[in-house]
């Protein structure tokens, strides 16, 4: 298969999109729960009712996570071995990769944060085990960074590029995740005329949270871009660019619905046509949604590509 | 967004303004040096690599001039570092063939020769 001039592997390329859009949900829709529903003093009126559907939608997303991963791990040892996906599926084969890469160790320590994250919720009526449920998520989905391209940047360049994409991925994930709680939750809130309040304090906090997302977006991927393209040249010879060039051209449409959002719907929210206002927030924020999944299906074959840059020296 | 719009021309100022750039394993230097001429066969082979390696994916093969295993098939790697043992194999052209798996889980591969002898 080929996309924008990028060899494709299909199945690698759909478990790793997956994988990194439902991790991203699972963390991101947490994200939200702490900053937007519930932050201490006052919680969004009315939300307690969205509490649960919430809630299963991040045990939903951590299930995809966990086999979309469990199939990543498998294609990536048939991959690094250089074996058929039959004979790499053998124990000992698999073992080695666990043990003995990095990327196997890295998929350990996000199986104990996966196993921490589904006991605190379980038991989340404790609140010191919502915040262990988040820091679990956090670690789940942030870790991923030492699994690609950052985690061997040598030196002191690849603290930098680490720690960006780290940030990267919690900041990708409050927006993804986000979105899609706050679709759900004008959805449950619905026509209610008396659910005006909910609406406005859930956005006017979702779009701080948008907003320090798409800042960190932006910051750290041009760090990661520096690091991985080097050059405006190679951002169009290379399929690794090429594919970035896509990416960042659906983040600019991502941005574009955000600033509708924020400057024109959501004052509408406060002032008259308030039902007009809140379903078409609801429309805009879905297909924002949508755009974030098919940022992730990009990101899924750029992890796969060798970056541009390493075409600089050769 | 204003704010933000500003922050994407930073972002594409950044872009433009370019960068050093390392990624992936590739070969930055070896001894016996690639290419070069040695007049004893050496016992080892080393190479350097410009990303941290994967033991347990990354070798090295070494033949002689009569196309014939001279190294002892033991690779040791060590960060970005990789070599192995030479047994005795007699002048002329030695190829020597890599394979590595980077720490971040691109396999790499390359080959190049030196040559023994006087």
């Amino acid at each position: 298969m080929d996309w924008f001039g990028a060899e494709i592997a299909a199945p690698m390329v759909a478990a790793r999109a997956v994988h990194l859009a439902a991790s991203a949900i699972t963390a991101g829709v947490l994200i939200f729960d702490a900053t937007v529903l519930a932050p201490a003093p006052s919680p969004v009126p009315q939300a307690p009712s969205i509490g649960s559907q919430l809630r299963r939608v991040v045990w939903f997303a951590l299930a995809v996570s966990v086999a979309s991963g469990l199939a990543w791990f498998v294609l990536q040892a048939a991959a690094m071995s250089g074996l058929a996906l039959s004979e790499a599926i053998a124990p000992d084969m698999l073992q080695t990769v666990l043990v003995e890469t990095q990327f196997g160790q890295v998929m350990l320590v996000r199986l104990l944060c996966v196993i921490v994250l589904a006991f605190c919720l379980g038991l989340d009526r404790i609140a010191a085990l919502q915040r262990l449920a988040l820091a679990a998520a956090l670690g789940f989905v942030g870790a991923i960074a030492w699994t690609g391209h950052a985690g061997a940047t040598a030196g002191g360049e690849g603290v930098v590029h680490v720690a960006a994409d780290v940030l990267h991925l919690w900041a990708a994930a409050a927006w993804t995740g986000g979105l899609l709680a706050l679709v759900l939750l004008l959805v449950a809130l619905g026509r209610d005329p008396e659910a005006s309040s909910a609406r406005i304090v859930a956005v006017r906090r979702f779009s701080a949270l948008g907003l320090a997302s798409v800042g960190t977006l932006l910051v750290t991927g041009a760090i990661h871009s520096w690091i991985l393209v080097g050059s405006l040249r190679l951002m169009f010879v290379t399929a690794y660019g090429r594919l970035l060039m896509v990416k960042l051209a659906l983040f600019a449409l991502m941005l574009a619905l955000a600033t509708i959002n924020r400057l024109w719907l959501a004052p509408r929210l406060e002032t008259g046509a308030t039902a007009r206002a809140a379903a078409m927030l609801t429309g805009t924020a879905a297909i924002e949604l949508l755009l974030a999944i098919a940022v992730f299906a990009i990101v899924g074959a750029l992890g796969t590509q060798h970056p541009a840059a390493h075409f600089l020296n050769t | 967004m204003g704010r933000s719009s500003l922050m994407t021309i930073a972002g594409l100022a950044l872009l433009l303004a370019g960068g050093q750039a390392r990624a992936h394993a590739m070969l930055d230097h070896a001894d016996p040096k690639v290419g070069n001429k040695v007049s004893k066969a050496p016992h080892e082979v080393t190479l350097w690599f410009s990303q941290k390696l994967e033991p347990a994916f990354s070798k090295v093969t070494v033949t002689n001039a009569a196309g014939e295993r001279v190294d002892t098939g033991k690779t040791r790697v060590s960060g970005s570092q990789m070599s192995v043992s030479l047994r005795a194999g007699g002048s002329g052209t030695y190829h020597v063939e890599w394979h590595v798996l980077s720490v971040d889980t691109h396999t790499t591969d390359g080959n190049f020769t030196f040559q023994v002898g006087q």
